[in-house]
């Protein structure tokens, strides 16, 4: 089967100060390849600082890389830092939805926006399209005039998703989006994310330091340190022998 | 010997023209050398618990109890001035978000120093300032940062959130105090650091018989090392007792609840089965329900839910609760 979205040989490298007049080469992600399959989901972990959220940033088109390849669909759409179509197919969440959302516009009109933005939709149908999509992730069609501060913890986190799912995307870079979350709010969110991902196929890249969620969501897992890949592989089997000692150790607590 | 006994301890917050009760008759009590832990979702008053006992609430906060001792002295009796020198010798607590809560204007050796006490320093004022220092190394080896100098020569924003709380738990455990409230220390940090603290702070207890009150909300990562669980909800004591029976016999519909939605205590769940999730999301504490909070939520609420529910306990097992679950036969 095609995978939706593959990715090789992704490198990113930032110039950080090392001196006076010279500059050193600090690797965040180095050499990264995988694939991604319809309705697959791919959990990426590693320690603070080993590049996962780099990595999301450059898949999500919010920052480029500075070589490597990544294919949606069989199509280049990032080729050595230069991006070809904008990024209506892989959309991120991001950490606190809270802070990632204005707080003077209503939900309605930021999701608005997305759509004029992006599509060619009529303001009748751009309407439908925002109702639609709150319904489908369990809010009602009156919330699209509600500010931010309106919700609560567990809604505004589906209104985050709806910014991300309005464009029906392929793929979803969820970056540490259910870490912080109080727990009856995270296991609405994960069932939610699941029937999402059974009704329309979408793909998740789970970028996370919950290895219960890692377990019970995600088939692959892509294991990073100091920005290169430790371990790459399907997720019980990594659980069950990982290769490293890394990995052990990682996966033990 | 009880060390914190705290009886219906109420917060309420006036707003001008209604009162809000943040925390509701929550009663803890803790023993010598014991780690116990509040778990709640947000805005439960886990937080609000702790800082009322460290008294640090600012006046707007109206905080009633019958009984609040610490090793059998009252704290709501005593002046301002003898309870912080009390608290500042035996209590100390590691504050949420460490990052903010460091001054980000001093050096974190500054700021480390402040927290150590003079009284047992010996010699002139040199050796003095040596043994500070000594001390201050001491510490951050304590509890795993191996370099030292970078980090007391470092303002806090140049430092990772994990090292960051580290210094926060040294600077806690500086006074070593008798019982160390750790307000969620884990939370933003990777699986390895966490492991980290969490062996840290359990050493900390069995070698220096400290006791702990852990304030979290994750369920999963306090089960295995700590002694009793208080689970609360909006305010309410909902459940307490000894962290093994609650977890192999939940009482309350609210903790069955929080325990089912942990993958990992459902073995035989299928992978990307869904999770159990109770409907609705927490009130605000504005439009909080009469009688248990929980009614609204609750899956096995009926008509009598409305009132409040009476604090029972069996065994040292506490819970508020109408139709509780696990019930043996021949009691009822």
């Amino acid at each position: 089967m095609e995978p939706v979205l593959k990715v090789q040989a992704l490198h990113k490298h930032f110039n950080v100060r090392a001196g006076l007049f010279r500059t050193k080469q600090f690797n965040a992600v180095s050499d990264v390849s995988f694939c991604l399959g319809k309705g697959e989901t791919l959990a990426v972990i590693g320690e603070t600082g080993s590049g996962k959220s780099t990595l999301g940033k450059i898949l999500a088109g919010a920052d480029n890389s500075s070589s490597g390849q990544i294919l949606l669909n069989g199509q280049i759409i990032e080729d050595d830092g230069g991006r070809v179509e904008n990024t209506k197919d892989i959309r991120l969440i991001f950490q606190d939805p809270m802070k990632s959302l204005n707080p003077s516009t209503p939900i309605g009109s930021i999701l608005n926006e997305i759509l004029i933005l992006n599509t060619e939709l009529d303001s009748q149908a751009r309407r439908e399209k925002i109702n639609q999509t709150l319904l489908n992730v369990g809010l009602l069609a009156e919330h699209r005039n509600y500010y931010a501060h309106m919700f609560s913890g567990g809604q505004i986190q589906r209104v985050a998703l709806a910014r991300a799912i309005i464009l029906d995307p392929k793929v979803l870079v969820l970056d540490e989006a259910l870490s912080s979350l109080d727990p009856s709010v995270r296991a609405q969110t994960v069932n939610l994310l699941l029937r999402l991902q059974r009704e329309t196929g979408l793909s998740y890249i789970l970028i996370t330091n919950h290895l219960s969620l890692v377990k019970h969501m995600s088939d692959s897992l892509l294991l990073l340190h100091k920005g290169e890949v430790v371990e790459y592989g399907e997720t019980h089997e990594v659980f069950n022998s990982p290769q490293t000692k890394l990995a052990e150790r990682m996966l033990a607590c | 010997m009880q060390l914190l006994d705290i009886r219906n301890l109420t917060i309420e917050l006036d707003t001008g023209d209604t009162v809000i009760r943040a925390v509701d008759r929550v009663s803890i009590s803790l023993k010598e050398g014991e780690v116990h832990a509040l778990v709640g979702e947000s805005g439960s008053g886990k937080s609000l618990i702790a800082k009322a006992l460290m008294g640090v609430l600012n006046a707007r906060w109206r905080i009633t109890a019958d009984r609040m001792h610490w090793r059998g002295i009252d704290l709501m009796r005593l002046s301002n001035e003898k309870r912080r020198q009390l608290i500042g010798n035996e209590i100390a607590m590691i504050y949420q978000e460490p990052s903010s809560c460091l001054d980000p204007t001093a050096k974190v050796y500054n700021q480390l120093i402040e927290c150590i006490p003079r009284n047992n320093l010996k010699g002139n004022f040199l050796q003095k300032r040596k043994a500070l220092k000594k001390r201050a190394m001491a510490l951050l080896h304590k509890v795993g940062i191996k370099e030292h100098a970078h980090v007391f020569d470092s303002y806090p924003h140049e430092l990772s959130e994990g090292i960051c709380q580290k210094v926060m738990i040294a600077m806690a455990i500086a006074r070593s105090p008798k019982l160390l409230i750790a307000d969620e220390p884990t939370t933003a940090l990777e699986s390895t650091t966490r492991a980290q603290i969490f062996r840290l702070l359990r050493s900390l207890n069995q070698l220096k018989s400290m006791s702990i009150l852990m304030i979290s909300h994750e369920l999963a990562e306090l089960s295995d090392w700590t002694h009793g669980l208080h689970v609360l909800y909006c305010g309410q004591m909902v459940e307490a007792g000894p962290t093994q029976t609650l977890f192999t016999k939940p009482k309350h519909p609210y903790t069955q609840a929080l325990l089912k939605s942990l993958p990992e205590y459902n073995q035989s769940l299928a992978h990307k089965a869904p999770l159990y999730a109770l409907k609705g999301t927490i009130p605000t504490l504005q439009h909080l329900p009469i009688g248990c909070r929980l009614g609204p939520r609750c899956p096995k609420a009926q008509r009598e839910c409305v009132a409040t529910p009476l604090v029972s306990d069996t065994h040292g097992h506490t819970y508020a609760c109408h139709f509780p679950l696990n019930i043996n036969k021949e009691k009822c």
